[in-house]
């Protein structure tokens, strides 16, 4: 058991034999997208895979993992194995659960786990998860606790010793809207882990080792070392910050101190909005998940996704708090909350990290739900996506239009008007959208959607950043707000909307916001803004100080005097 | 007498083969001269006739690859381009598809379009997504646009109008417009440049198109008249990206399909051989200097996709760069080749690229400069390169600077010797690459084992049979001529172009007289392309392939159609198709209809028919051993250190010869690394064929000394 008792391997060993590890996942990644039944595993990666020490630390992780299923697995571990008690794991076993608080966080996210045998021995543990597209449940946005957003998977066998357990299949497919693709998942996500099982007993046979202790440990220590020397080169301090969500009735305040002593990270939400009857509650799982893939992207985005890289960082937050949720609250939409994670984390470090941050973007993530009838009396409901603009970063500006902190991609127009009964009449970039700044945010942008079918279309959303704009950092100033509107008037961003043939729904995406003075950002640049009609020449004078006569060129002498009275007024405000 | 003459035109040199009638060949080298890429081609082509002792108009024909519209793209250097579009719509291009191509790197570069936003221009006009038109197209509108065009001095018009997929009227009269009222800009419609569905992909492609078109056009006017001035009189063909061969008008025609010209080649020098030896499944692997290069040949077919991307910002993240939808043939670009730099990372593990040192100052042992520990220097300590052999001798390595690099970037870090800090590099550089290919491989859903590895580039032979052995790899085959091997493949190529249009509509609402009269249009443009270019009209294969998946979903599969099945408009054996084609690659079928996303047709001539040198005589090899020209230690895990080994020179092994690792070949581009258990023989077609053994790794109990 004792890494004494292995033939030590060597650095160079231990590199090929890392290298191996991830690649296994990755495979593992690809088989089940090529094995997967849903589009949504297929087109969107929303799964991953890891790798459990025989202690239960996660060690390694399929590269493309989305940030939300940072760390969960070895805590759904923990709880498997609390429930399985003396009883333990055998050979062939998988458990399965979906379970919130044990889980990512959400109930449409399943977590399988399997234990890899290698001469009778468990010598660590094969971790899956998967998002499903329906769960059952009401699929209402107005859920008001968990009870109404599905199926709950307690810790089950689904596999026993090799044998799927037709109790718990029968249950699942009773359960689900539309069984053969989410037992079609669930099987396939089952095939890729015992091949991944399969291919780490080769490895191991390969070069001749009997478990993986050593390799684990090396890893996780290494990640550990490596994450605690990145934190120890920022000066110690409490960090403190906060962001105002729109939230639903009222705004809701997410606030955070990050603690930096020596070479460990605290972050804690203490003073941050109670939980609510909305269902944007993001459990302790998902607060962390978010919060350490923030730390991780700050300080070095290739540090690996493992137990080691995260064991000097802890979370915390008051119970029954919007980011601390007790049960039964409602959390499908959690990323409403969560996505606000990274930037008031940034926030907080903007000072004393100015290079390693970004200002707000954007998001959370844009959707819209429409449901309708076509006028061959079909049905139709499709999720459409939108992102906001980016913030800006320290060495450069913000793209317009870019997913953060999630990764989801649009819907072409082309695909969306083949579908359904709907004409996309505009979809541009908002001029003088993105927060002015030495670096600028990026744009927000514009999408107006006319409905042709005779019958009415409903629109559902609930929308952030309509009364809080991004913020603007270090100097930089805000981006704008979303608006919502039907046929050019302004709407509440959370609700739905019955429309006509004829009937326009316009989307103003957010944009990001800026970073340091405008009135910093090099003349051309400006100059090239307004070109392209990205800031208009009033902003380009009121923001920037760059003031351009009639004809497009720089009025240098007024430029010149406008700037330096702001950076007058700059360092008198000091 | 027929001879033919294949040029590749690289970013460092153009290559040129010339075949003798009677099969054998000639090649010449030369720099390539990237002010006018024209010039090394004449000079080429001058030398290697000389050289070969043939007179100029003897020669029937020459077919070409260029990196130019790649580069173009890359280096930013196309002509200042204009984008028409639909009201609301000019954005598209720099709004893109919204995805980050690294989720935990906030901070990447997200490439530029190639049309600054002050240069995209809408007219007022609307077709919904059947094609009808919901406004007609205002011409002031056009007018107007043109007009703003002119004024910013810009010539080259990219126009992409939503729905043009299904209808190019519109697009159509946009350009009709401008020859009619003498603006003489030159234009790319996105219904002739590629008419799919999926608006950004397609602005993407037909932008890029305007952009270099320009330039290609400029660039075969010059060729044309210089090959003409010494004398060519042969029929001048270019090679696209997708491996088919066409004509200059052709290419000039459709400029973006020369976008990946050059490596396309190589793959069909692989394919011959493989068709030749019983070969069907080949991982061609290219191993140069800054990357390497993995192509997947299955059943004789080269993988193809029409979803490629340019000019990635971050070299080998797909996502990062401009997409285009083109037909190309499919390759995988790994960040590992010689010049790899190698590094210990966070983690204190050895790391392999992608950074390169380049060709300038290069690896360390190149002695110009070069301080970085590279992939070359791990080679050359190891033993598998010779510091006198280098490019044929041209160029001596500096063992001592290659330990020196080694010693400070790997060995002390670890606490290891130079020699274990050499096999470590040179392992996780092959791991880096093994896994790379099995993770391709599985998306492609083949079984990597039952494929040979095809090596080439200089790199290549010395890596390719410890990477067989990690993708469990039985035969690794090393080509003769590698380093030209992209010339030699265009001349094996078969004329061929492909057209594609979008047509969505569920399987069992398709409208098979509107699919046949499409695919009939699409075809009969091909044909046109293929007799201008001398293919006589029977002889010609025609392919109709279905670009297919369930409804709802983002990405479709190609389905083969069979002729009888379109004329017969046989709604469920298409059906049936799809599902056969869908199991194949995912191993299950969904509870859900099936869709046509777009048709696409392929018409080919045969192949041409190659000259075969003259038979070996069969006991060449049997009758003689071949012997070594030296000795030196060389490095193998499995002797777990050096062991002094044969050091054969390639120019004298003959057909037969059998050569039982260790055992070094060396070439003037390359080296072929045998080891321990494996056995090298010496092909008909002087190819080196590696049978990789099982015993690549001691057992355990072996090692624990």
């Amino acid at each position: 058991m004792t890494t004494e008792d292995n033939p030590p391997i060597d650095s160079i060993q231990l590199g090929v034999v890392w290298q191996r590890l991830n690649s296994i996942l990755d495979e593992a990644a690809q088989t089940f997208v090529r094995t997967a039944f849903s589009t949504v595993v297929r087109e969107n990666w929303d799964f991953g895979f890891g790798l459990m020490a025989s202690d239960g630390r996660l060690f390694a992780q399929s590269s493309r993992s989305v940030p939300s299923f940072i760390g969960t697995m070895p805590v759904t571990l923990r709880v498997m194995r609390e429930t399985l008690g003396g009883d333990g794991w055998h050979e062939g076993d998988v458990l399965v659960t979906n379970d919130p608080w044990h889980c990512t966080g959400h109930l449409n996210d399943i977590t399988l786990i399997c234990p890899v045998f290698h001469r009778d021995r468990c010598i660590g543990y094969v971790g899956g998860i998967s998002h499903t597209v329906d769960i059952g449940g009401a699929t209402s946005p107005q859920a008001r606790d968990l009870f109404e957003e599905g199926l709950c998977i307690p810790v089950s066998h689904i596999v026993r010793a090799g044998e799927e357990n037709a109790d718990v299949i029968r249950f699942l497919a009773a359960n689900v809207r539309s069984p053969t693709e989410t037992l079609g998942d669930l099987r396939a996500q089952i095939a890729s882990m015992n091949e991944t099982a399969r291919r780490i007993r080769a490895l191991l046979e390969d070069i001749g080792i009997d478990d993986l202790d050593h390799v684990s440990a090396e890893v996780l220590e290494r990640s550990e070392r490596r994450m605690r020397a990145l934190i120890e080169a920022v000066p110690d301090g409490t960090y403190r910050s906060s962001i105002v969500a729109d939230g639903y009735d009222e705004p809701l305040t997410i606030r955070v101190a990050v603690t930096i002593a020596g070479n460990e990270v605290a972050i804690d939400y203490e003073g941050t909005a109670g939980q609510v009857e909305k269902p944007i509650n993001s459990v302790m799982n998902f607060t962390r998940s978010y919060s350490c893939y923030t730390i991780r992207s700050i300080l070095d985005p290739a540090t690996p996704n493992n137990d080691g890289s995260y064991a000097p960082i802890s979370v915390t937050a008051p119970e029954g708090s919007l980011v601390n949720p007790q049960r039964p609250a409602p959390v499908w939409a959690r990323h409403l909350t969560g996505h606000y994670f990274p930037p008031v984390i940034m926030s907080a470090l903007a000072d004393v990290l100015p290079e390693r941050v970004m200002a707000d973007s954007g998001s959370p993530l844009w959707a819209t739900y429409l449901r309708g009838i076509r006028d061959d009396k079909s049905r139709f409901a499709k999720i459409f996506f939108m992102n906001g603009g980016h913030g800006a970063r320290p060495d450069s500006d913000g793209p317009a239009c870019l997913s953060f902190p999630s990764n989801v991609s649009n819907t072409p127009i082309e695909e969306f008007e083949n579908e359904l009964p709907i004409v996309v009449r505009e979809k541009a970039l908002i001029s003088d959208s993105g927060g002015a700044g030495a670096h600028r945010g990026g744009l927000g942008q514009r999408i107006t959607m006319e409905v042709r079918s005779e019958r009415p279309v409903l629109f559902s959303y609930r929308n952030e950043r309509v009364n809080h704009p991004p913020r603007g950092f270090l100097g930089g100033e805000h981006g704008s707000r979303g608006r919502h509107l039907v046929n050019g008037a302004v709407v509440n961003p959370k609700a739905q909307a019955s429309l006509a043939q004829g009937d326009t729904f316009t989307f103003e995406l957010p944009s990001g916001g800026g970073m340091f003075p405008a009135w910093r950002r090099p003349i051309a640049a400006v100059v090239e803004d307004v070109l392209n009609g990205d800031v208009t020449v009033a902003s380009a004078r009121d923001s920037y100080g760059v003031v351009l006569d009639a004809s497009g060129s720089v009025d240098e002498a007024a430029t010149d005097r406008v700037r330096t009275e702001r950076a007058d007024g700059a360092e008198a405000e000091r | 007498m027929s001879y033919r003459i294949g040029v590749d035109i690289g970013g460092t040199f153009t290559d040129l083969v010339l075949l003798r009638p009677e099969g054998t060949t000639v090649i010449h080298k030369l720099l390539t001269t990237p002010a006018a890429p024209e010039r090394a081609i004449l000079d080429g082509v001058n030398a290697l006739l000389e050289r070969a002792g043939v007179p100029v108009d003897a020669v029937s024909s020459i077919i070409h690859g260029t990196t130019l519209v790649a580069n173009a793209i890359i280096e930013r250097k196309g002509v200042p381009t204009a984008l028409i579009t639909t009201t609301g719509m000019r954005d598209v291009l720099e709004i893109g598809r919204e995805l980050r191509y690294d989720t935990y790197d906030p901070f990447i570069a997200i490439p530029r379009p190639l049309v600054p936003r002050r240069h995209r221009f809408e007219v007022s006009e609307r077709l919904d997504a059947t094609g009808a038109v919901l406004e007609p197209l205002d011409e002031a509108s056009v007018l107007a646009v043109f007009e703003a065009i002119r004024e910013a001095g810009i010539d080259s018009v990219a126009v992409c109008l939503l729905h043009a997929y299904r209808n190019p009227v519109h697009e159509q009269r946009i350009a009709a417009l401008a020859r009619e009222r003498g603006f003489g800009f030159t234009m790319s419609l996105s219904s002739d440049v590629m008419p799919e569905i999926r608006e950004y992909e397609r602005t993407s492609t037909t932008v890029a198109n305007a952009y270099v078109k320009p330039i290609v056009d400029e660039y075969l006017v010059s060729l044309d008249e210089g090959l003409s001035r010494i004398g060519v009189r042969a029929p001048f063909n270019l090679m696209l990206s997708d491996g088919g061969t066409v004509d200059m008008a052709a290419a000039a025609e459709h400029p973006i399909r020369l976008v990946q010209s050059g490596p396309a080649g190589g793959v069909y020098a692989a394919q011959r051989w493989g068709s030749r030896s019983e070969r069907g499944n080949l991982l061609v692997f290219d191993m140069g200097g800054t990357t390497a290069k993995a192509c997947l040949i299955h059943d004789g077919e080269p993988s193809r996709t029409s979803d490629f991307e340019v000019a990635r910002e971050y070299r080998f993240k797909q996502g990062s760069g401009l997409p285009l939808k083109v037909p190309v043939v499919e390759m995988l670009e790994i960040g590992c080749g010689g010049g790899s730099v190698a590094v210990i990372d966070g983690l204190g593990m050895i790391r392999v690229g992608p950074e390169s040192a380049g060709a300038e100052p290069g690896p360390a042992c190149y002695g110009a400069g070069g301080a970085a520990a590279t992939v070359t220097d791990a080679d050359l300590l190891l033993g598998y390169l010779s510091a006198d052999n280098f490019l044929g001798g041209a160029m001596r390595l500096d063992v001592d600077a290659a330990r020196e690099a080694l010693r400070s970037a790997i060995a002390e870090p670890l606490g290891v010797d130079v020699v274990q800090a050499a096999w470590g590099v040179h392992e996780m550089a092959n791991e880096s690459m093994a896994s790379a290919a099995s993770v391709h491989a599985l998306e492609k859903a083949v079984d990597v084992q039952r494929f040979s590895l095809f090596a080439s580039g200089g790199a290549g032979p010395v890596h390719a049979a410890h990477i067989a052995q990690k993708l469990g790899i039985r035969e690794v085959v090393c080509p003769l001529g590698a380093g030209v091997s992209s010339a030699f493949g265009f001349l094996t190529a078969p004329f061929a172009f492909e057209f594609s249009r979008s047509n969505p509509a569920p399987v069992h609402q398709t409208d098979f007289g509107q699919v046949r009269s499409h695919v009939a249009d699409m075809e009969a443009r091909a044909r046109t392309l293929l007799q201008q270019a001398g293919v006589a009209p029977d002889a010609v294969l025609v392919e109709v392939t279905a670009r297919m998946r369930y409804l709802g979903q983002g990405y479709e599969i190609v389905v083969t159609v069979p002729q009888d099945l379109l004329d017969a408009g046989d709604h469920d054996r298409l059906r049936q198709a799809f599902d056969a084609a869908y199991t194949e690659r995912y191993g299950n079928l969904q509870d859900s209809a099936p869709e046509v996303v777009s048709w696409r047709v392929v018409v080919r001539s045969h192949p041409p028919v190659l000259p075969e040198p003259p038979a070996p005589e069969a006991t060449a090899g049997g009758s003689s051993r071949p012997r070594p020209k030296g000795r030196r230690p060389v490095y193998f895990a499995a002797t777990e250190g050096f062991v002094e080994t044969d050091v054969h020179d390639r120019s004298g092994l003959q057909p037969g010869h059998v050569l039982t690792g260790p055992v070094v070949i060396e070439e003037a581009e390359s080296t072929v690394v045998v080891p321990p258990g494996c056995e090298a023989t010496v092909d008909r077609h002087r190819a080196i064929v590696i049978r990789i053994g099982n015993d690549h790794r001691p057992a355990a109990d072996e090692t624990g000394d």
